[in-house]
């Protein structure tokens, strides 16, 4: 009996020497539903054949204060997701591996280039991208309709756009063209269009007269009766107001279709490119984007990135795109069926998808530098007080400009 | 060899410590010098430390974000303290009074207490929006001012006849003597009705939308999403302290009043010279109690400042400070500055309380 039972423990012993465990960590909420399956159906099959195995932490609350601690303290797993908004100041730590020479240049060049550009850190590749995402402009066809107005297209510049909106709140009366919020994740996208540009190279943010031109378009939309501030209609999003009925048209990326089908699954709508500066003609747009980076400090590297490049392979982005989940960073899946069917949700990460190419205008990452939100503020503020009333467009962008010269050292 | 009882009974008193003074030790002693070491360094969570000397206390104070902070915190929690002590001394003098059902308002007066912060902070996000019923309910008095003009003339008309006529007949009245007065109530309320009904009273046409928390404006010199929290907290907080007042007003022995009562002493001269004397030791736990909370004020300017979508210069407090610098977003941590700026904040503390035992309300009672 005694013989057996070592024999047994020896060979559960030897069992879990020869699995190698990889531990990865993403932020909780919606992905945890998409990493488990992605990792039943696809990625764990894979490497059963390598004798790895995969085990998901996934991280409620804040994950990036979390990744931070487990980092510093030397807890944290073998992959993480890193958000391009903090990831500049994540990578300068080095406490993320580079990953040049994991990836040869042809694996590299799968991937959308302005995506690997956004990760890149000192000449070094840093993480690769599981998905990303950028702006477009959803409408509300059955409001469209109702208003008599057409609906909104691709050639559509800032006024034509403009006038639009202005028709559909001046018929409908208590909806909104566009409900506007005071947020730079939104309204960059506009000053982009413009030619603005967030740094010079000398790293100094300058509000030029570009940016100028796009502040008093966002900024006069509410009061030239086109849109409401989102606020004053109890929503903090473009999406909320969408979702509500409460207005026409939505700012926002492919996260808004999981929203939508929960809060308002008949709602009819349709989603095009945001519209053209009529000065530049050109539209602007920023890419919202996560990668899987690699720990310094993780013990086994090498199986590390045989999982991260299972959780991005062709298949893996394949299966979460066929359930329209996120939008895939892998070039060839472009072309894919999926972008082409009918329906609302397709169209949407359609576009979403074409945002990031040159169709897309001016396309900038969503981070800046290693300032993160501290550099974002001033120009919030400026579109709050201005937005809100408070401040004249000569006053705020004037103390918009003293902040940021403060911040970024050019006084 | 034989332990003396003495240090027997030492070492059981010990043993039975321990569980406490180890998580005393590390997570306070310990932490609190770590803290103290990382203040005087330059540390970004990653980086080995780095000594800088004073640099970060120095640059504190160079610091416009700072600095607000520190005078938001500091008048935060002078007017909340004050507002707080001095509402819920009233609220439990009025509980305290023998009538009918005393019960179900002692309890209906402590719900808000009950409340979690964030819950409370959702509820001050709807009630200081734009559309929300701060605002309308500012449009409608104001949009009525004519009809409450109207309403307190013929009160005091119809108060003033009724006196009179009283009076005439050799009657003592006072001029606000409650029978008669709801009487006026009720005729002026028929009065401004008619008044309406016939058209000569019209409400104004006032909106008000005065965007409450996404605002840099000020009032007195603080801004008004500070001022929205302050009355948030100040009702979330009373009821707390209502308690505390009601136990204390309990134990006051009920024979000091009877003997004053005989002595010809009025309310006011009872209160004075009875009730708060023998509250003193209530009042100091009280008020000490109330600025150490008040100077801690944390989790208000995160609801408000995110969902609320007011600016952070408006509503940052030193401890949101802290925070905003050990994890700022999107940006390295900055663990010195932030250590320094919690030491900041626990020194400020220890002198308010100070300060506040020494010259203000001490904790023993009547001497």
């Amino acid at each position: 009996m005694r013989r057996i039972a070592v024999l047994f423990l020896a060979l559960v012993g030897l069992g879990a020497l020869a699995q190698t465990q990889v531990r990865i960590s993403g932020w909780g909420g919606t992905d945890i539903a998409i990493v488990n399956g992605l990792l039943k159906d696809v990625v764990q099959p894979r490497m059963d054949r390598e004798g790895i195995r995969v085990v998901y932490e996934p991280i409620e609350g804040d994950y990036t204060q979390w990744l931070f601690n487990a980092l510093s303290a030397g807890t944290a797993p073998d992959l993480f997701y890193v958000d391009i908004f903090w990831s500049e100041s994540l990578f300068a730590t080095g406490r993320v591996e580079p990953l040049d020479r994991y990836f040869t240049p042809a694996e590299r060049g799968e991937f959308l280039s302005n995506l690997l550009q956004a990760f890149t850190y000192g000449g070094r590749l840093y993480g690769i991208p599981k998905d990303f995402n950028t702006l477009a402009l959803q409408f509300n066809k059955d409001l469209f309709d109702e208003a008599k107005v057409p609906y909104p297209n691709q050639q559509d510049t800032w006024e034509t756009f403009e006038a639009k909106l202005r028709q559909v709140q001046e018929r409908l009366k208590d909806v909104a063209g566009l409900c506007v919020v005071a947020d730079f994740a939104r309204f960059g996208a506009f000053a982009f269009a413009a030619g603005w540009k967030p740094f010079d190279e000398k790293g100094h943010t300058i509000l030029d007269g570009n940016f100028r031109r796009a502040f008093e378009w966002y900024t006069g939309l509410v009061r030239r009766g086109a849109a409401r501030f989102a606020q004053d209609l109890g929503e903090g999003w473009t999406g909320g107001c969408f979702g509500g009925e409460k207005a026409a048209t939505a700012l926002e990326g492919a996260w808004i279709a999981g929203f939508l089908r929960d809060k308002a699954p008949n709602l009819r709508y349709g989603t095009t490119f945001l519209p053209l500066d009529p000065v530049s003609k050109r539209r602007g747009n920023f890419v919202y984007t996560v990668s899987w980076s690699l720990n310094a400090a993780s013990k086994n590297k090498e199986a590390a990135v045989k999982v991260l490049k299972a959780l991005t392979s062709p298949e893996a982005q394949q299966w979460v795109l066929e359930r329209g989940l996120a939008i895939p960073s892998r070039r060839a899946l472009a072309n894919n069926p999926y972008f082409q069917r009918p329906g609302k949700e397709p169209e949407l990460n359609r576009i979403v998808f074409q945002g990031s190419t040159p169709q897309g205008g001016n396309v900038f990452p969503f981070k800046f530098r290693s300032l993160g939100g501290d550099w974002m503020r001033p120009i919030n503020d400026a579109l709050l007080a201005v937005m809100t009333g408070q401040k004249g467009v000569d006053q705020a962008l004037r103390d918009a400009q003293a902040a940021l010269d403060r911040l970024t050292g050019r006084r | 060899m034989r332990l003396k009882a003495r240090t027997l009974e030492g070492l059981y008193a010990l043993l039975l410590l321990l569980p406490f003074l180890f998580t005393l030790l590390v997570f306070f002693l310990y932490a609190f010098l770590r803290a103290v070491y990382f203040s005087f360094t330059d540390y970004d969570l990653f980086s080995p430390p780095r000594w800088v000397g004073l640099a970060n206390y120095l640059r504190l104070f160079q610091e416009p974000l700072f600095l607000t902070a520190l005078k938001h915190t500091l008048a935060y929690s002078l007017i909340v303290t004050a507002l707080q002590t001095l509402l819920a001394l009233l609220l439990a003098i009025a509980l305290n009074q023998p009538l009918r059902g005393i019960t179900l308002f002692r309890t209906l007066y402590y719900l808000p207490s009950v409340i979690s912060t964030a819950a409370a902070s959702l509820l001050l996000l709807w009630l200081f929006q734009r559309t929300g019923l701060v605002n309308q309910g500012l449009s409608l008095l104001l949009a009525h001012l004519p009809h409450l003009g109207a309403f307190l003339l013929l009160f005091l008309a119809f108060q003033g006849v009724q006196v009179a006529w009283e009076r005439r007949k050799g009657l003592p009245t006072p001029f606000f003597d409650p029978a008669l007065a709801a009487l006026s109530l009720l005729l002026a309320l028929l009065g401004v009705y008619a008044l309406g009904a016939l058209g000569a009273l019209v409400p104004r046409e006032v909106r008000v939308e005065v965007p409450w928390l996404p605002s840099r404006a000020s009032f007195l010199g603080l801004p008004y999403p500070l001022w929205a929290i302050i009355l948030m907290n100040t009702y979330t907080t009373i009821p707390t302290f209502m308690v505390l007042f009601l136990a204390g007003l309990k134990g006051i022995p009920r024979t000091l009043y009877e003997a004053a009562a005989l002595d010809g002493a009025t309310p006011w001269v009872m209160f004075r010279h009875i009730t708060v004397p023998l509250l003193r030791p209530v009042l100091f736990l009280v008020i000490t109690m109330g600025l150490i909370g008040t100077l801690q004020l944390f989790d208000q300017v995160l609801f408000v400042g995110g969902s609320g979508g007011a600016p952070l210069e408006s509503t940052i407090t030193l401890a949101f400070y802290v925070y905003n610098n050990v994890f700022p977003s999107g940006a390295s941590p900055r663990v010195g500055l932030a250590s320094a700026a919690a030491l900041v904040l626990a020194g400020l503390t220890l002198l308010i309380v100070l300060v506040q035992r020494r010259f203000g309300v001490g904790e023993r009672g009547w001497s």
